[in-house]
């Protein structure tokens, strides 16, 4: 009971503090952004009195969305986990009543608020792009908002497990980037060559798709970004026990990644 | 003494590697598998050389392999093998044995075997029939064949006749008219006997081989020689699947502006967006999901596929089916089949315009280009959510799967998406100095 008031008396803190401060917003610009300029390509790339069928339009957007909201989270978790850690504010705060559990939860539980509010703006975006463009806000989107906040847990879990690892800010940055851009990179780049066609990939690209296919395998029950389309794929097959599925999967791997952090923490104290 | 043997090495590999450049593509002799695989719709016909480990087919439905010794020779261009079964042709005796879990769970004999094509040679629908009922339906065939040629030597006869019957007629016109005969003559006109309609249907000569119907599953397969010894080479691994999603329809959508550019809208997901005016014509289909990588290995084993992707089988156009444009609950028209003229047109416009197929296009002898849902999107209509559904004709009962929604889009509106990128700036910048201004009261 003690340790769950101290968790959320460091998460409101944590959380007040991201939500009065200007780089979150910042962010959720940037994502916005990049949005805009794919939903703008799609609709340009609509002829005058012509057609286009494809999925939901708006669910790739708010796949971007999704990452660059969760990598700006976790990486500002990681920075403020090796910030409070050098400056010693960690170890203070353990001869307190803060344990490793309550610190590492609070920080997850923020992130995770934090992202959801971010989908809230989301959501009201896409509302207003709706009404602007008549893209469909349909319930196949709703359905990806919601699992968007599991696919942000995901990520966030992922993202305290990789800083709960590191000391000094500049190597959680360093290895935060480098290990989530390395996930990223593999499942854009394999979904890219995924779109080509045999005839039109040339024998050593064919090799390479054969190679990134093993090494996306290999990923794609650690990397939250395979969870992410994974979770989003099954709201497009409209399957709804596969839908579960995957709140179960991100749920699991979430637990599994913030008790890994906090096992991990406690064994390797809070000294920088 | 060095370089001398450093430059015949080099010369020696240069000479080996041309003569490999150069050379023609090797032929050697192979056990094949000759496969008539079911792909959803129809069945198709492959071969599996020695280099593809593993067969795949459809689950609960016959298939048909054949262990044929083959010429297989490789084709650069194509980056495939092809059989010279012109050339070499030969049967193995034997049985086929069907391993999982390293138990063999099926051994087969070779089995008569039929393709009926209950629309004739040309019609994708093809249904296979085995032993007693092969011959049966190719007797059946050859029974309607010959009736036809019976019918037709009649025809031939009666043209004959026919023709004897109109000369015949002409003279005696000609005759009485330089007899000085004036005004109606009043003989009969001979009547030009009519075609008849050649046999309907098609069905292929009975032929042999092993029916493969298995549950889905991962299997092994190999020939068992009448020795008892297992064929060296015929051991492969077999995939039996079956479809992700089925029971429900997509369609094949005719742009008016680009009728040779068809589009498939056939995940229930996916979403019709259109720009102004669109004149679309629906062809709807029953559909079944398969995986790529398998689906396509099914109708050639060296094909390459995705395991990552699906796709969607039409398997048969829906009949007698009307289809709902419609918006919210709301039905704006009920769209009926009907038979299109696509006419040319000189000149450098569009090139064509797509008609309404009537009887005067008939008379001229012409025959209907497409038959499809006609579907018009007008400039008028109010820029929102409309839904494409189709329903049974006899009782008007959705049809499963079968809707989908059509987004007529807003397209001059999207410079303004970035305006809307702003939001959270703005949510943002107040929110900061409502704080500011909180902490400093």
């Amino acid at each position: 009971m003690r340790s769950f008031r101290v968790m959320m008396t460091l998460f409101k803190r944590d959380f007040l503090y991201s939500l009065y401060s200007l780089g979150y917003y910042i962010a959720l610009f940037a994502s916005f952004v990049v949005s805009s300029f794919i939903l703008k390509n799609f609709l340009d790339s609509i002829g005058e009195e012509d057609i286009l069928v494809s999925a939901y339009p708006l669910n790739y957007p708010l796949y971007i969305t999704l990452i660059i909201i969760s990598l700006y989270l976790v990486i500002l978790s990681g920075v403020s986990i090796s910030r409070e850690r050098e400056q010693g504010t960690l170890e203070v705060l353990f001869y307190g009543p803060v344990t490793s559990g309550s610190f590492l939860w609070g920080k997850y539980l923020k992130d995770l608020c934090l992202g959801i509010v971010a989908l809230g703006f989301t959501a009201l975006y896409f509302g207003l792009v709706s009404v602007l463009t008549n893209i469909g806000f349909t319930v196949g989107l709703v359905k990806a908002l919601v699992m968007g906040v599991f696919l942000l847990s995901c990520i966030v879990s992922f993202g305290l497990f990789i800083s709960s690892l590191t000391g000094r800010i500049r190597s959680s940055v360093l290895t935060l980037v480098a290990v989530l851009g390395a996930f990223l990179a593999i499942q854009f780049a394999y979904n890219a060559l995924l779109g080509f066609e045999k005839e039109s990939l040339s024998v050593p690209l064919l090799y390479v798709r054969q190679a990134m296919s093993y090494v996306f395998r290999g990923i794609s029950w650690i990397s939250p970004f395979a969870y992410l389309s994974r979770g989003l794929d099954s709201v497009v097959l409209e399957n709804p026990f596969l839908y579960a599925t995957h709140i179960v999967y991100a749920l699991v791997y979430s637990l599994i990644f913030v008790f890994l952090s906090v096992y991990v923490m406690t064994k390797r104290g809070v000294k920088a | 003494m060095i370089r001398r043997i450093a430059f015949s090495v080099l010369l020696g590999v240069s000479f080996v590697f041309g003569s490999l450049a150069f050379a023609q593509p090797p032929m050697r002799e192979q056990l094949v598998y000759s496969l008539t695989s079911f792909n959803g719709s129809t069945y198709s016909k492959s071969f599996a050389p020695q280099s593809e480990d593993i067969i795949y087919f459809v689950a609960n439905v016959n298939n048909i392999i054949v262990p044929r010794k083959t010429i297989v020779y490789y084709w650069p261009i194509t980056r495939r093998y092809m059989a010279g079964f012109s050339t070499l042709n030969e049967g193995v005796p034997g049985q086929l044995e069907i391993l999982q879990g390293g138990k063999v769970v099926a051994t087969l004999r070779e089995q008569k075997y039929v393709l009926y094509y209950p629309e004739g040679y040309w019609s994708e629908k093809a249904v296979m029939y085995l032993d007693e009922e092969a011959d049966a339906c190719y007797d059946k065939y050859k029974k309607a064949v010959d009736e036809f040629n019976k019918k037709l030597k009649a025809y031939y006869e009666a043209m004959q006749r026919y023709r004897e019957e109109l000369n015949r007629f002409f003279e005696e016109v000609r005759r009485r008219r330089e007899a000085g005969e004036t005004g109606p003559l009043n003989i009969p006109v001979p009547k030009e006997p009519s075609p008849p309609d050649f046999v309907e249907f098609y069905a292929s000569e009975p032929a042999s081989g092993f029916v493969v119907n298995l549950p889905p599953g991962h299997y092994e397969l190999r020939i068992r020689l009448d020795d008892g010894t297992i064929l060296e080479g015929s051991e492969k691994k077999l995939v039996v699947f079956t479809s992700r999603r089925r029971g429900g329809v997509g369609y094949e959508i005719i742009p008016g502006n680009r009728w040779t550019k068809r589009e498939n809208c056939d995940d229930p997901s996916w979403i019709i967006h259109a720009v102004g005016k669109n004149e679309l014509y629906f062809n709807p289909f029953t559909q079944e999901e398969y995986n790529e990588l398998y689906h396509n290995k099914l109708q050639d084993p060296q094909n390459i596929g995705r395991i990552e992707r699906w796709k969607w089988v039409h398997v048969d156009p829906v009949k007698n089916a009307t289809v709902l444009l419609g918006r919210g609950k709301e039905i704006l028209k009920a769209v009926t089949k009907a038979p299109y003229f696509v006419k040319q047109i000189p000149g450098p416009e569009l090139g064509y315009e797509i008609v309404e197929y009537d009887e005067e296009l008939k008379k001229k002898g012409y025959k209907p280009t497409f038959e499809s849902f006609k579907v018009l999107l007008d400039p008028s209509l109010p820029k929102a959510s409309y839904t494409i559904q189709a329903v049974a004709g006899e009782n008007q009962a959705p049809l499963p799967e079968s809707e989908r929604t059509i987004q007529l889009l807003r397209k001059e509106n999207s410079t303004y998406l970035y305006v809307l990128a702003l939001l959270p700036i703005v949510v943002g910048i107040v929110v900061v100095l409502g704080r500011r201004a909180k902490i400093e009261a």
